[in-house]
């Protein structure tokens, strides 16, 4: 049977193992770590931007969180969780705590850099002018961070759905199923199929980021922070954009 | 009036970074505060909006001292112009002007529309207005960052090296369309520089600071020119003080102006007759004067790669250094000199100048 063959398989589609319930899965065990990581990452970081205390211990644990392997974590907390909690929580709740100490890092130093790598001089303007410092941070340095932000969050997301995986591991469902199982049974195309549908929700999550940091961050940041984002569909001043072959020839 | 009395700033280190400053910054006027790096210029400047508070001394605001008011209101009567201009960048250009009036409660579109007049005022055009600042030159970005330091219309202003990150041609041009703005708009404004030479041409006043925070001089620039009080003041001003000098005296009527004869481009010099040393004037149909032709070479007919350009032009009511330069700078030895409409109105050496000059002095001395 061919990777196609098994996509085409309508067994696939419908069910309570099908291919939509295990994305499914897969994007809430994700979501559902995202959410978290921001809750905690996003006030701290801004705090830490803002004040300008905690950096380095910022700095410290968000490299030593990287460092952690996360396969191993998840066996050990797991171990650590399971005796004491009878019901799936004891498999769903270390999978979303490995998962938001993936994510949290990127979130972090996303926040705290672009806080703190607001242009200096609109910073100060803004402080000059009569500003208050919640002021100066809600309307100058928090829009300035978005970039920044955005795509640590970017990183963070991607990191956790290409993770989530391991949640099978610990018998959940998700993607991470079709890879786990069709090792078991020495079954590589379902295993193939399972790792290209981690890729497919990762780069239709990547898409979605581009609208989003295309929705909300000014054009006036993107230009200078994002390079590789710049917007060529937008109409420059003094850049005509070049007009369509069928234009030109009706 | 923006007034120091004993003003002292001392940091926990030690550093004296002002000592013991005393002077005023008049009503409607623009005071210049200049000194070599170090000299606690911008620290002064920044004591007015208590973006540093003083030690010792006290400033005040029409008479009210700043540390009875709270900081933030202080600074919102204060406009303050930064040296890079310091715009948000992720606003347009119309929204950075807008800014702090909308946070002050001011609606949308009253903001933007005052936003707009305001553009306008320091000679950005319309079309600028819904681009970042990143798609501004330096120059550009500058005027909007007055115009944004205006939006309140604030009675007091600062500027901190408002125009010292641009090149000078821009320089030149962001400076005279600031003087012709403060004297529509007459604001009490303080300005920071290390340039001697932006500080006499845009201050009505000019206080030179030298190292260790002290006050060496206050004066009008004619005043630093003529009179400075030490070597230090005499040093910094300059060696060229004695001709920029001259830029503080103005041409009066009593300067004798000779006649030129005058041919426009495109005539034939033979209908002239006989020119005294075969010099003549070109002028347009204006009768603006373009430069000199030297009917000996020029063929029959005065074309434009005849003219010598290398002559300023004075005009009539400006000052001695202008009608100086003119005639040190034209090939004949006679400065070039128009009336207010632009029209020729003959030409004047540089032994005029010097007689009329010293005829200034002599009446000094009488006085």
């Amino acid at each position: 049977m061919t990777i196609l063959d098994w996509f085409l398989d309508p067994a696939q589609w419908a069910g309570a193992d099908s291919i939509p319930v295990q994305v499914g899965y897969h994007l809430l065990y994700s979501g559902t770590a995202l959410l978290i990581a921001l809750a905690i990452a996003v006030p701290l970081g801004v705090y830490i931007g803002y004040t300008g205390r905690g950096e380095l211990l910022v700095a410290g644990v968000a490299n030593a969180l990287r460092a952690l392997p996360t396969f191993g974590l998840l066996v050990l907390v797991v171990m650590l969780v399971a005796p004491h909690i009878g019901s799936r929580l004891a498999f769903v709740g270390p999978t979303i705590v490995v998962l938001v100490l993936l994510a949290a890092p990127p979130i972090l130093s996303g926040t705290v850099a672009g806080i703190q790598g607001a242009d200096p001089g609109a910073v100060g303007a803004a402080r000059a002018t009569g500003y208050t410092r919640p002021q100066i941070l809600w309307h100058v340095q928090v829009p300035c961070a978005l970039p920044l932000f955005l795509s640590g969050v970017r990183n963070a997301t991607l990191q956790i759905v290409s993770t989530a995986t391991v949640a099978a591991y610990v018998s959940l469902k998700g993607l991470g199923r079709y890879i786990i199982d069709g090792r078991a049974s020495s079954d590589y195309t379902q295993m193939a199929a399972g790792a290209i549908l981690v890729a497919v929700v990762a780069l239709a999550l990547e898409l979605a980021f581009l609208g989003l940091e295309r929705a909300v961050v000014s054009p006036g940041l993107t230009r200078a922070q994002l390079p590789i984002l710049r917007r060529t569909s937008r109409v420059r001043p003094g850049v005509v954009p070049p007009a369509s072959p069928r234009e030109a020839t009706p | 009036m923006i007034t120091f009395e004993h003003v002292s700033k001392v940091y926990p280190d030690g550093t004296h970074a002002v000592h013991d400053l005393t002077f005023g910054a008049p009503s409607g006027r623009l005071t210049v505060l200049v000194g070599p790096s170090g000299c606690g210029k911008t620290t002064s400047m920044r004591m007015i909006n208590r973006l540093i508070d003083p030690t010792e001394g006290v400033v005040s605001l029409d008479g009210q001292d700043t540390r009875s008011v709270d900081a933030i209101d202080l600074r919102r009567k204060i406009g303050y112009v930064i040296q890079s201009a310091g715009l948000f960048p992720h606003r347009t250009v119309v929204d950075n002007v807008a800014a702090l009036p909308r946070l002050l409660g001011v609606g949308k579109k009253e903001a933007r529309a005052r936003a707009l007049e305001l553009l306008a005022k320091v000679g950005l055009d319309e079309r600028f207005a819904l681009r970042y600042p990143y798609q501004l030159s330096g120059g550009q970005q500058q005027r909007v960052g007055v115009a944004r330091a205006l939006a309140t219309d604030p009675p007091f202003l600062l500027m901190d090296e408002p125009f010292s990150a641009v090149d000078p041609v821009v320089r030149t041009q962001l400076q005279d369309s600031f003087l012709q703005l403060q004297r529509d708009i007459g604001k009490t404004i303080v300005m920071v520089t290390h340039d001697i030479d932006e500080a006499l041409k845009l201050g009505d006043q000019v206080a030179v600071f030298r190292e260790g925070g002290t006050l060496a001089q206050v004066a009008s620039p004619a005043e630093l020119l003529a009179h400075p009080a030490d070597p230090f003041v005499a040093d910094f001003v300059g060696a060229s003080r004695g001709y920029r000098a001259l830029g503080f005296v103005e041409a009066t009527a009593t300067v004798q102006l000779a006649d030129e004869a005058m041919v426009r481009l495109g005539a034939r010099p033979a209908d002239l007759g006989e020119v005294d040393g075969g010099w003549c004037v070109v002028v347009d149909d204006a009768e603006a004067p373009l430069g000199w032709v030297d009917l000996r070479t020029a063929g029959d007919v005065v074309e434009e790669r005849h003219i010598d350009f290398s002559g300023t032009v004075a005009r009539a009511d400006g000052s001695l250094r202008d009608l100086l330069d003119a005639a040190l700078s034209s090939p004949t030895g006679r400065g070039l000199v128009a009336g207010p409409d632009g029209r020729l109105r003959g030409s004047v050496g540089a032994a005029e100048v010097l007689r009329h000059l010293g005829r200034g002095r002599e009446a000094e001395v009488a006085s």
